[in-house]
């Protein structure tokens, strides 16, 4: 089947955000998306954006059972490492169930690779849960390090009233 | 890891100082009376970057929080990490990231004692990383336009 992978554009916000519901269902935290399609356009799409977007899309007559032709997308967006200068962050990777095995996953993940070494970012690094062993075994077979497993690096978070108190505890200037 | 650092203080300034910077910094100061040994009193740093949730929104990671062995103990750790909370809050970012080597068990105990939550032990995330010939690899296996 003939896909396509290309830049997302503003219309695709409402796609991408349908996805974006999909892959925290598949991670078992669907209550978490906090955000609108509104803020996903004006957050990509402005002069300075936060983050960068490729969609996969399908021709009309290969589109999935609810009528969709933009079928996977890979958000990323820039980082800084101390060590090595510009660095990608590849936030989300998602292909809806119906269109996996046939090598869109692969194909956004290589694009957003091509990205990062058209932008001279030294690395190109991503999240993925333990239990998640197919996503585990295709980064592993692609040649990635888990850093976690090899160097023991944990990932810490503040947020909601840890965050508060932290910026409330700052000194005065 | 002290051969790892690849990059130069030329790239810090064009990457930190520029129309769209790459990262924030924050430095601890103290006056030149108590400056370090060697002479130094610009004696720590926290450096960040925003990032994106798709489903926060923005977000703030903190790449880098360090301060000399010499003005430990004496809370400018905690008000370098404060300040750039405070950063962070101001831009309006849901949370603030960082990550830490499980071994470093003070700066492990400091974040939970602060109230953060270790992702990687509580959720099972883990980090993972394409560089030098696996992601020249992953580029050239993209198929062409």
């Amino acid at each position: 089947m003939a896909f396509k992978i290309r830049a997302a554009t503003k219309e695709d916000c409402k796609e991408i955000f349908r996805m974006i519901t999909e892959l925290a269902v598949f991670e078992k935290m669907p209550d978490q998306v906090k955000i609108s399609h509104e803020e996903l356009e004006s957050s990509g799409f402005c002069e300075n954006p936060l983050f960068g977007c490729l969609v996969a899309e399908v021709p009309e007559e290969h589109k999935s059972k609810e009528g969709f032709t933009v079928v996977g997308y890979g958000l990323y967006f820039y980082t800084y490492s101390t060590w090595r200068g510009r660095a990608l962050h590849l936030e989300d990777l998602y292909v809806m169930p119906e269109f996996r095995g046939r090598g869109i996953g692969k194909s956004i993940l290589s694009k957003v690779a091509e990205v990062a070494k058209k932008m001279q970012c030294a690395r190109l690094q991503l999240s993925v849960l333990n239990w998640n062993t197919p996503s585990r075994d295709f980064y592993a077979a692609k040649g990635a390090q888990d850093l976690t497993a090899a160097e023991g690096w944990h990932l810490i978070r503040f947020d909601g009233q840890s965050l508060d108190n932290l910026a409330n505890d700052a000194p005065k200037d």
